[in-house]
């Protein structure tokens, strides 16, 4: 535990040092508050640009709350996940490229430890910066739309948050025996978007994928409740990211660091 | 008391054999330079006894490892070593002490002292990124060290830096010597003399001489006998070399080369016989061959 | 002009001053950094030009992270 503490607070310093903790919470911030300000503001944007063309009548349907929270949800789902697999990419691979892991790895530092103490680094960061866009936008979405019921807002910002913790994970994963950072961004995001797409075409087949953590979430958003698959979809997600952690362990101590 | 033993170790990269099978042992107390030319091996030897790389085959036995994992035994500086740049070298030193199982006040306290030790104290608060090339080996050293590991495994610790630098890494290991078993490679047979007491000798993955400085040099530094003629330098000495017992001979253009065993006892026979017929001799020479040949005639093998 | 007094400029300034931030913490950074991936100019160029993501970008991709 004590040697975990010293790899842990070794990421949160890092993280301090190179401005991590303050841009990514900004930026996870701007992604998510720019949408519901940009429904708002739909019809003065539109008169900016010219206005609409003499005679044209355009109804522009005013957004339901629920709808401008969950147009930020999908600002993270591409945005967001984009930075999070950017910023988690290099987290091991770029230790072992630079060289710095053959220092470190010859000290006896549990493989274990060392893996998760940078997952659980990332994890801090991620959901701190999450929380604080989220948690924004559901304010913003209240002043200029309506207030959506604070528990929605809990129980939603939980639910999708599975979803950024798989991805997160799964990046972890592939750090652990890639030794390129930018292979794994690659193959990370590929995977992402790939899981994503097959997800939302099938998704009579595939019901329980965390790539339709998403989904549900908005059904949550839009007061709708608690849809069945959720559950389930939960479990499976949470089981599959203990699952890659553990993977990324075992396969991490069997490789050759140098 | 051997501090590990290695036993048929070996190691290829795709279809070529790296490491050709290798024993050795290394013993408590003493410093051993894993000598030998760029691409013998030197590097993957290493990297195998740090545990960063898997040999294929053979065993690495440390004393006293618990499980297999040697890591608290063995303190490793690679050849271009890497730091995180963003940290100080006192946080660093701090980081890999408590790494290694030191408690905070003990890292913080081993920190300093090593700082002082290998001579960084004045740049400890400075971030490592801004460090020069000898102060980042200084740093290694330390790193390597911090937990008074029983074996100490330096690659090419002098090899980058200039003269100067040179020296004082090398008066380091000295100091070194003292507290614990070292383990260092090198290309230059000088460093290796200069702070060993012994040499395994490394070429093309294969451990071609080992021993101590002074058996080597017993066993090497052979006596030669250089002579000159003014024309067939090549018959004369032939025929010279039937009187004494000699153990090679080497002709070389217009010098030839007799190595043997009792110098003075070949020097008197060779003189009267050289006198007695009246041999045209322009040069008669005594010397010693170094370890450098030794060195240089397996090298170019 | 009109449009703008339909804005309400408390619930704008807040992503107006986010952004300003991360210019600022990204300038500071650019010029205390040693090296960068890529000319140290153009990462200033982008910074400053590029709305919202250039100080990302930098952030990013030009911090030499080891």
């Amino acid at each position: 535990m004590k040697q975990w503490l010293t790899l842990y607070k070794k990421e949160l310093l890092e993280m301090v040092r190179n401005y991590k903790w303050i841009w990514v919470p900004l930026t996870f911030i701007l992604i998510a508050v720019k949408e519901p300000m940009t429904l708002y503001y739909m019809p003065q944007i539109i008169d900016s640009l010219g206005g609409l063309p003499e005679g044209a009548v355009i109804e522009l349907p005013v957004p339901s709350a629920g709808e401008a929270l969950a147009a930020s949800l999908s600002q993270y789902n591409t945005l967001g996940v984009l930075i999070i697999v950017l910023i988690t990419m290099g987290v091991i691979a770029g230790e072992r490229k630079s060289g710095v892991a053959g220092i470190i790895l010859v000290k006896p530092v549990s493989y274990a430890r060392f893996v998760t103490a940078k997952w659980a680094g990332v994890m801090l960061l991620i959901w701190f910066s999450y929380f604080c866009g989220y948690f924004l936008s559901w304010y913003y979405v209240g002043i200029l739309f309506e207030f959506i019921s604070f528990t929605d807002f809990i129980q939603s910002f939980f639910v999708y948050g599975i979803w950024l913790t798989f991805v997160l994970t799964i990046t972890i994963f592939f750090n652990s025996f890639l030794q390129s950072p930018g292979a794994v961004g690659f193959i990370t995001m590929g995977i992402t978007i790939l899981l994503s797409l097959v997800s939302s075409s099938l998704s009579h087949l595939l019901d329980w994928s965390p790539a339709l953590l998403s989904v549900y979430t908005n059904t949550l958003i839009m007061g709708n409740g608690f849809p069945e698959e959720l559950m389930p979809t939960i479990l499976i997600s949470l089981f599959m990211i203990i699952l890659s952690l553990f993977a990324s362990i075992a396969i991490f101590r069997k490789r050759e660091l140098a | 008391m051997p501090v590990v033993s290695i036993n048929g170790l070996k190691k290829r990269f795709q279809d070529q054999e790296v490491i050709k099978g290798l024993d050795f042992q290394l013993t408590e107390g003493k410093c051993v330079a894993l000598l030998g030319a760029n691409g013998a091996g030197k590097t993957t030897t290493l990297k195998m006894l740090s545990g960063l790389m898997k040999p294929d085959s053979g065993t690495i036995v440390f004393e006293g490892a618990e499980k297999g994992d040697f890591r608290s035994l063995i303190g490793y500086l690679p050849q271009y070593p890497v730091f995180y740049d963003w940290m100080t070298g006192r946080e660093f030193l701090e980081y890999t002490g408590k790494l290694a199982g030191l408690s905070n006040k003990e890292a913080k306290g081993r920190a300093q002292e090593l700082l002082e030790l290998v001579g960084i104290a004045d740049a400890k608060n400075r971030r490592i990124g801004k460090y020069s090339g000898g102060m980042k080996q200084r740093l290694g050293i330390a790193q390597a060290i911090i937990h008074r590991p029983k074996l100490v495994m330096l690659d090419e610790p002098v090899s980058a830096l200039d003269p100067f630098g040179r020296r004082e890494v090398l008066e380091l290991m000295e100091k070194l010597k003292k507290e614990t078993t070292i383990l260092f490679s090198t290309h230059i047979l000088n460093d290796a003399e200069e702070v060993c007491d012994e040499i395994l000798f490394l070429h093309n993955g294969k451990l071609v001489e080992a021993g101590t400085m002074s058996q080597l040099k017993d066993k090497h530094q052979q006596a030669k006998i250089d002579l000159v003629f003014k024309e067939n330098t090549s018959r004369y000495s032939e025929e010279l070399s039937v009187l004494y017992p000699v153990t090679s001979i080497k002709i070389n253009g217009e010098k030839a080369s007799l190595f043997v065993e009792d110098v003075e006892g070949a020097k008197k026979l060779f003189l009267t016989e050289i006198t007695s017929r009246n041999l045209p001799l322009i040069k008669f020479e005594i010397s010693r061959t170094s370890l450098e040949d030794v060195f240089m005639k397996v090298v170019q093998k | 002009m009109e449009i703008l007094e339909g804005i309400n400029w408390a619930i704008l300034a807040p992503i107006v001053i986010i952004q300003l931030i991360l210019m600022v913490v990204a300038i500071f950074d650019l010029v205390r950094i040693e090296k960068t991936d890529g000319p140290k100019w153009v990462w200033a160029l982008v910074i400053l030009f590029i709305n919202l993501l250039g100080p990302i970008m930098y952030f990013i991709f030009g911090r030499r992270s080891y």
